[in-house]
């Protein structure tokens, strides 16, 4: 077994409100915020925003939709230095909000999907990705 | 949800006591690396001053933006004791690159409420040299959510990346269009006595150019840089008595979408949001697009231009591209766009830069060959009368749009 080297790249800010949903994906579980409709909602905030109703959470299926992508080769700090280029994503829900992810190629050490294999519309689904101890990250790979 | 419903006609009460700019000013722009922020807003306050002709005892009110550099919570009245003022009006205005007309508005009130008479404007800051990494890194959280953005390496290049590459798929726009926008703002940057690239591109110069975020070349992004502009807003029974033929505030209005990027909801709802700025504000001053003589767009990247004037109604949805390539937004086109060259050619200091030249092309001074030893030349447009102008905070988030005149608007 070898040690993962340190995580150097951006972690969450914590909030409180958030704890629910980091700990969910730190189980595997992917949860949605919902207000007191039962529809989702993204980001997750105490408070559904337009009603202020409060948070309950649901699961959800984690199969979603590329809305739109942008392949980064510069990264926004200097523990992206060295890496291939990677593409952060748009991705529509099943369930209907819209969420802020990176693609990757696959569960084998979550590496970068290939710029070339990315499309607009494309499906996916949620790969969760332990980078540290306490924080696992919702990232998407290329359903089916 | 109810959206903000100003009152059009309040609005035309107000800008119709004879709002006006009266003078103007800009410091060199590039990496000013022997100066400090204060001392660069100090600068250009005795460039401006001297161009409206007043003494630093005529000015009652002082609105500033924020520094990245100096660490200040009280922004305004900081500078306020550096330059030795005891202003009767302040405030320090933050909404990124929306924060320059918001300053206009913001004096036009101050004015409108007897708060003050003569309010300088002004912002600058030496980015480029002196910028720490704590500063950097609030640069990057005022556009990226910090627990669901962030972690996934977004930078904000890549944030416009993703409006721009969903708009490019929607609207069939080819990456020419984005390399056409810095072609045209090249070719003004290259007469522009302070703009830091100099060298006109073709489109064919950007697409060879390093990617930095899809669909953006590094040509594509706007620049940092150190420097200062100004202006000052005052009333015409006032300006009579200054220098410079006052430029009047005709127009103001304010657009608001979304503030993350993963919360915009649509290409059409960002460009409605964006728009409403530019709408209201030609509304306001009572005129339409094919009025304007000049504009000065909002250009963080190739693409953003695009969509303003799409937004304002310059251009249809989607043909801002095609608008833009065939020549339309150069001088000697349709509509010339950024004559100083813009974010991406002349320097970043939000859109105080687009304010200032509007206001020199209203005055017809915007010929800077006489600048020989700064290799300038003309980008005046001839007979400019009526010109746009807007900024952007975010990733197109909160826009603020003014229409400038050379007519008071009473006359308009």
């Amino acid at each position: 077994m070898s040690e993962k080297p340190a995580y150097t790249k951006p972690l969450p800010d914590l909030r409180p409100e958030d704890a629910p949903f980091w700990e969910a994906m730190k189980e595997h579980r992917f949860i949605l915020p919902c207000d007191d409709t039962g529809k989702p909602f993204w980001y997750p905030r105490k408070y559904a925003p337009g009603t202020l109703s409060a948070t309950s959470w649901s699961d959800a299926t984690g199969n979603g939709t590329v809305y739109t992508y942008s392949t980064h080769f510069i990264g926004p700090s200097k523990a992206y230095k060295g890496d291939p280029p990677h593409i952060v994503a748009l991705v529509d829900l099943d369930e209907g909000p819209r969420m802020m992810t990176i693609l990757v190629k696959d569960e084998d050490g979550y590496p970068s999907l290939d710029p070339e294999n990315v499309q607009i519309g494309m499906k996916v689904k949620i790969v969760f990705d332990d980078v540290t101890d306490e924080i696992t990250l919702p990232k998407f790979t290329p359903a089916g | 949800m109810a959206e903000g419903t100003p009152d059009i006609k309040e609005a035309r009460r107000m800008l119709g006591k004879g709002i006006c700019i009266a003078g103007v000013g800009e410091t060199e722009q590039g990496i000013i690396s022997d100066r400090g922020s204060f001392e660069l807003l100090t600068e250009v306050t005795r460039t401006t001053l001297d161009d409206a002709g007043l003494q630093l005892s005529d000015v009652d009110g002082i609105v500033t933006a924020f520094s990245f550099v100096e660490s200040t919570l009280m922004h305004s009245t900081t500078l306020a004791d550096y330059m030795g003022m005891k202003p009767g009006y302040f405030a320090s205005v933050a909404v990124g690159g929306a924060t320059a007309p918001l300053m206009a508005v913001q004096a036009a009130m101050a004015i409108d409420a007897g708060l003050a008479e003569v309010v300088l404007c002004v912002r600058g800051d030496n980015t480029r040299s002196g910028i720490s990494s704590s500063g950097m890194i609030a640069m990057a959280r005022e556009m990226s959510h910090g627990a669901y953005e962030a972690p996934f390496g977004l930078t904000t290049i890549g944030g416009y990346g993703l409006l721009a590459q969903r708009y490019m798929y929607e609207h069939d726009i080819p990456q020419e269009a984005l390399a056409a926008v810095v072609a045209t703002q090249s070719e003004h940057a290259a007469l522009k006595w302070n703009a830091m690239l100099r060298d006109a591109v073709t489109v064919e110069d950007v697409m060879a150019d390093r990617w930095i975020a899809t669909p953006f070349h590094a040509m594509d992004c706007s620049l940092v840089s150190d420097g200062a502009a100004a202006f000052i807003v005052t009333t015409e029974a006032r300006a009579k008595s200054m220098k410079k033929k006052p430029v009047y505030i005709t127009g103001i209005g304010e657009g608001f979408s979304h503030q993350y990027i993963s919360e915009a909801e649509s290409v059409a709802s960002v460009r409605d949001g964006l728009g409403r700025a530019g709408r209201r504000a030609m509304e306001v001053a009572g005129i339409t697009p094919q009025d304007l003589d000049v504009a000065e767009i909002y250009d963080s990247f190739s693409f953003t231009p695009l969509i303003a004037l799409e937004g304002f109604g310059i251009c249809g949805p989607g043909e801002a591209g095609d608008w833009v390539m065939e020549g339309n937004a150069k001088l000697g086109g349709k509509l010339p766009m950024n004559t100083h060259g813009g974010l991406i050619r002349q320097a970043h200091l939000g859109a105080m830069h687009h304010i200032v030249e509007a206001v020199l092309q209203l005055r017809g001074e915007a010929d800077d060959s006489d600048k020989t030893e700064f290799n300038g030349g003309n980008h005046q447009v001839p007979g400019a009368k009526l010109a746009i102008t807007n900024g952007s905070g975010g990733i197109l988030a909160a826009t603020s749009a003014l229409v400038l005149s050379s007519e008071p608007p009473s006359a308009a």
